[in-house]
């Protein structure tokens, strides 16, 4: 019977299909306008002892128009609580409307924060919720997560918080500026062997804008150590992020500014029984761009040299700071784990003495163009 | 049967017997009865192909001979061919016992017409005309080979319009051509009245979006797709032709692209079809984006959005299918209106009724940035007909979306893809990418 099988099959797919209204779908519908997209976290320490957490979302104000509305607007929304995903929900009890985090580029940890060790807590939170992005940008508020969310510099249009650009290479490219995301501070904070390192972000005197240039490392479980410019740029530089680096050499009478445009850093961890070598090659080409003195374009040899012993110095100096203290922001420990078989492994406990007796060898090769000067 | 017992038989098939002519020639020793239908014969033809000659030539024999070296001269099997004959506009003559018909088809639609739906920048502006035999003279004086061959068929039962299956006997792909003779033999329709029509006369399914056949107004086209083994059908009266079999890729093919240098050519393909793509999924993409997962897109765009969207009372499913409804409505209007006034339409429909629908918040600034985009990228499908099919497709994926987000859309379009594939268009697998063939002499249609 064809045409019976036939109004069979009918019937089945009428079924199949009326079934499909019933399922809601991959994520529900609503409009967009029915949702507030917040632009950045903060998350501070609160006074009350009960509720530790202090939670400031700043949220965006959408405008129809950009013309008509170029000065930028934020609501913001605070609350103190024992959790974060609580405090949340609370928050999200205060407004008419879907709170989405998909667009939250920033998570500002508060200075006290820091120091309270509740990192893993935080980061727990951060990576269960399915709508804060892994790509978001991670860093530390000074004097506290608050204050820096609540800022609105001088100059900056609707839509697009300046403080955004700072990160990641989309406006400024300082070779000051860490960048941390928050898939890779959540894997150095558990990987052993390299410790996570956060951008600080600060507010200048009259307070018209961001000073981001330090920088601060947070060991497990020691307490967070704090790199100021100067160190954060070496940092920067063994990291292989640095794009074009100032560099001053002030020695033999000589005190001259380099451009360095080309860094390229290599290491290799060895070990040989308990003793490790840390063998840094680092390639500078640049050129020179200042000086006190007339230069000669003849003598470039000679501020290569410079050049080469004035690296070497302060990137020694800068890494047994690291080693005294016992932070790895360079990832060595990582890299000599890598490079060994899982039976040869040192334990986390071994891997720091043996950070701490560690040799260090910097070999630094620099190719000044030119003096900088037509002549 | 005598050649007068045919006459007399034909003339009393006719009922109103005032267009048909019979008449006796009579003058010294020679006879002859002509048969014919005023309004369908050429009367100068006749008067100095036949009449003339009579009086002129000596003897009967003289004039059999001289009617039978005539061009148009035809012999009559029989009655039934002879009315049918009659109605084609010949001449139907009764010499010494025997009938013939003399071929005096007065046709005034025989004038070649300039593309109108298939315009191009380069190449020929002139199409095939709404005569059968000027295009069968064109399509034969651009494509000399021996092998081009020409089928006539009568469709129709009320109408009989001739039909014209013309192919290349060498280059044709056979399995396509057997299927399509098999077809041609099965229509069973009243009347037929466009080469359009067949597009569905020779689909076994009923339900069918994607076209099988390929319609055509341009000469070159159709003399570029016999030579890649295309069967071209023409029916009389009808200015456009279909090829079969048709692949997708066809339909985004213009005659230009071979005009063109090859970078140039590229380029335009590659612009036809993001066309494509973006007409399809552009609405399907606002909807997913902006009532699902607003994350994908940069923080700027989706705030804008956003904020366009503040006071619109509709859904946003509702805001995309309300502006695409009143963009089909504008489309079909401009269509059936007089061109002097569907000018004033697109005006009146694009720019003011687009303007006001903002002004009144009844859909977003976006949303008419989106739903122009939609319909200027339609426009760029080179083939009307994948044109109208590629609307509809474009409402099942907005279905989809609005149900499942940008997961449905995904689906939506996998789901397409697999039915094209699963299509064939006689024998031909209709998602063909690439001319497997084309090394091969037998190489099949590839324009």
């Amino acid at each position: 019977m064809p045409t019976k099988q036939k109004g069979k099959t009918r019937f089945f797919v009428l079924i199949a299909l009326s079934f499909l209204l019933f399922l809601s779908g991959c994520g529900e519908f609503k409009d967009i306008d029915k949702m507030v997209f917040v632009s950045m976290i903060g998350i501070d320490k609160s006074d009350n002892p009960k509720k530790p957490y202090k939670i400031i979302l700043k949220l965006y104000v959408p405008t129809s128009s950009f013309r008509q509305n170029p000065t930028p607007q934020y609501s913001y929304l605070i609350k103190d609580g024992e959790t974060l995903a609580e405090t949340i929900a609370i928050l999200e009890a205060h407004l008419d409307k879907e709170l989405d985090f998909g667009h939250s580029k920033l998570i500002v940890l508060g200075e006290k924060m820091m120091e309270d060790e509740k990192n893993k807590e935080i980061l727990d939170f951060l990576i269960r919720r399915p709508d804060i992005q892994m790509i978001s940008y991670v860093a530390m508020g000074r004097p506290n997560a608050e204050e820096i969310v609540k800022f609105v510099p001088n100059g900056e249009t609707s839509l697009q918080p300046t403080l955004f650009n700072y990160f990641g290479n989309t406006g400024a490219e300082s070779s000051f500026i860490i960048t941390t995301h928050l898939f890779d501070f959540r894997r150095t904070m558990n990987e052993y062997g390299i410790d996570p390192i956060l951008p600080i972000v600060e507010i200048n005197e009259p307070g018209s804008h961001f000073i981001i240039d330090k920088s601060i490392i947070l060991a497990k479980d020691r307490i967070p150590y704090e790199l100021d410019a100067e160190k954060t740029l070496f940092v920067k530089i063994l990291a292989d992020s640095a794009k074009s680096v100032f560099f001053t050499v002030e020695r033999e009478g000589e005190h001259f500014v380099t451009r360095l445009d080309n860094i390229k850093p290599k290491y290799r961890v060895e070990r040989d029984g308990n003793q490790v070598t840390i063998r840094i090659k680092i390639k500078l080409t640049g050129i020179i761009t200042e000086s006190r003195n007339t230069l000669d374009n003849r003598k470039l040899p000679e501020y290569n040299r410079m050049l080469e012993q004035e690296m070497k110095e302060k990137l020694n100096a800068l890494i047994d700071e690291m080693k005294m203290k016992g932070y790895d922001p360079f990832g060595f420990g990582l890299r000599l784990q890598s490079h060994t078989l899982p039976k040869d492994r040192m334990t986390d406990q071994e891997w720091r003495t043996a950070f701490k007796n560690a040799k260090v060898e910097v070999v630094v090769k620099s190719n000044l163009k030119s003096t900088g000067s037509i002549q | 049967m005598t050649s007068q017992e045919t006459l007399s038989w034909v003339i009393s098939q006719f009922n109103d017997t005032s267009e048909v002519i019979q008449k006796h020639l009579n003058y010294g020793n020679k006879q002859a009865t002509l048969l014919f239908i005023k309004t369908l014969i050429d009367q100068e033809l006749y008067q100095k192909y036949i009449i003339n000659p009579f009086f002129e030539l000596p003897s009967q024999e003289q004039y059999h001979l001289y009617l039978t070296m005539l061009p148009q001269f035809q012999e009559v099997p029989s009655k039934e061919k002879a009315l049918q004959f009659l109605l084609e506009g010949n001449v139907l003559v009764a010499i010494q016992e025997k009938l013939y018909s003399i071929d005096f088809k007065l046709s005034k639609n025989s004038d070649v017409n300039s593309t109108s739906v298939e315009t191009t920048i380069h190449g020929s502006e002139l199409a095939l005309s709404d005569n059968l035999m000027t295009n069968i003279n064109i399509i034969r004086s651009s494509y000399h080979q021996p092998s081009l061959t020409i089928e006539y068929y009568l469709k129709g039962e009320v109408n009989r319009p001739k039909v014209a299956l013309v192919y290349d006997q060498k280059k044709v792909r056979k399995k396509a051509l057997q299927m399509i003779k098999e077809k041609l033999d099965r229509i069973d329709k009243q009347v037929i009245t466009e080469a359009y029509e067949f597009n569905n006369f020779l689909n076994d399914k009923r339900f069918s979006l994607f076209p099988q056949m390929i319609l055509t107004e341009r000469p070159d086209r159709v003399v570029y797709n016999l030579a890649g083994g295309k069967v071209v059908l023409l029916v009389d009266g009808s200015p456009q032709c279909m090829m079969a079999p048709a692949v997708f890729f066809d339909f985004l093919t213009t005659m230009e692209d071979d005009y063109h240098t090859l970078l140039i050519s590229y380029y335009l393909k590659l612009l036809r079809y993001l066309g494509i793509f973006l007409c399809i999924l552009l609405p399907g993409i606002y909807i997913g984006a902006a009532s699902f997962s607003p994350e994908v897109f940069r923080t700027e765009l989706m705030l804008t959005i956003a904020g366009s969207r503040m006071g619109v009372p509709f859904t946003s499913f509702v805001e995309v299918l309300f502006m695409l409804f009143f963009m089909e409505l504008l489309l079909e209007a401009s269509i059936r209106l007089p061109k002097a006034i569907s000018a004033t339409a697109a005006t009146v429909g694009g720019l003011i009724l687009g303007t006001a629908v903002t002004e009144a918040a009844l859909a977003s600034n976006i949303m008419v940035i989106i739903i122009s985009a939609v319909a200027i990228s339609t426009f760029v499908i080179p083939v009307n007909e994948m044109a109208f099919a590629i609307r509809i497709v474009r409402f099942l994926l907005i279905l989809t979306t609005s149900i499942f987000g940008l997961a449905g859309l995904t689906l939506g379009l996998l789901c397409i893809i697999m039915y094209l594939v699963n299509l064939s268009s006689f024998g031909e697998p209709f998602l063909r990418l690439y001319n497997y063939r084309k090394g091969d002499k037998n190489s099949e249609g590839q324009a």
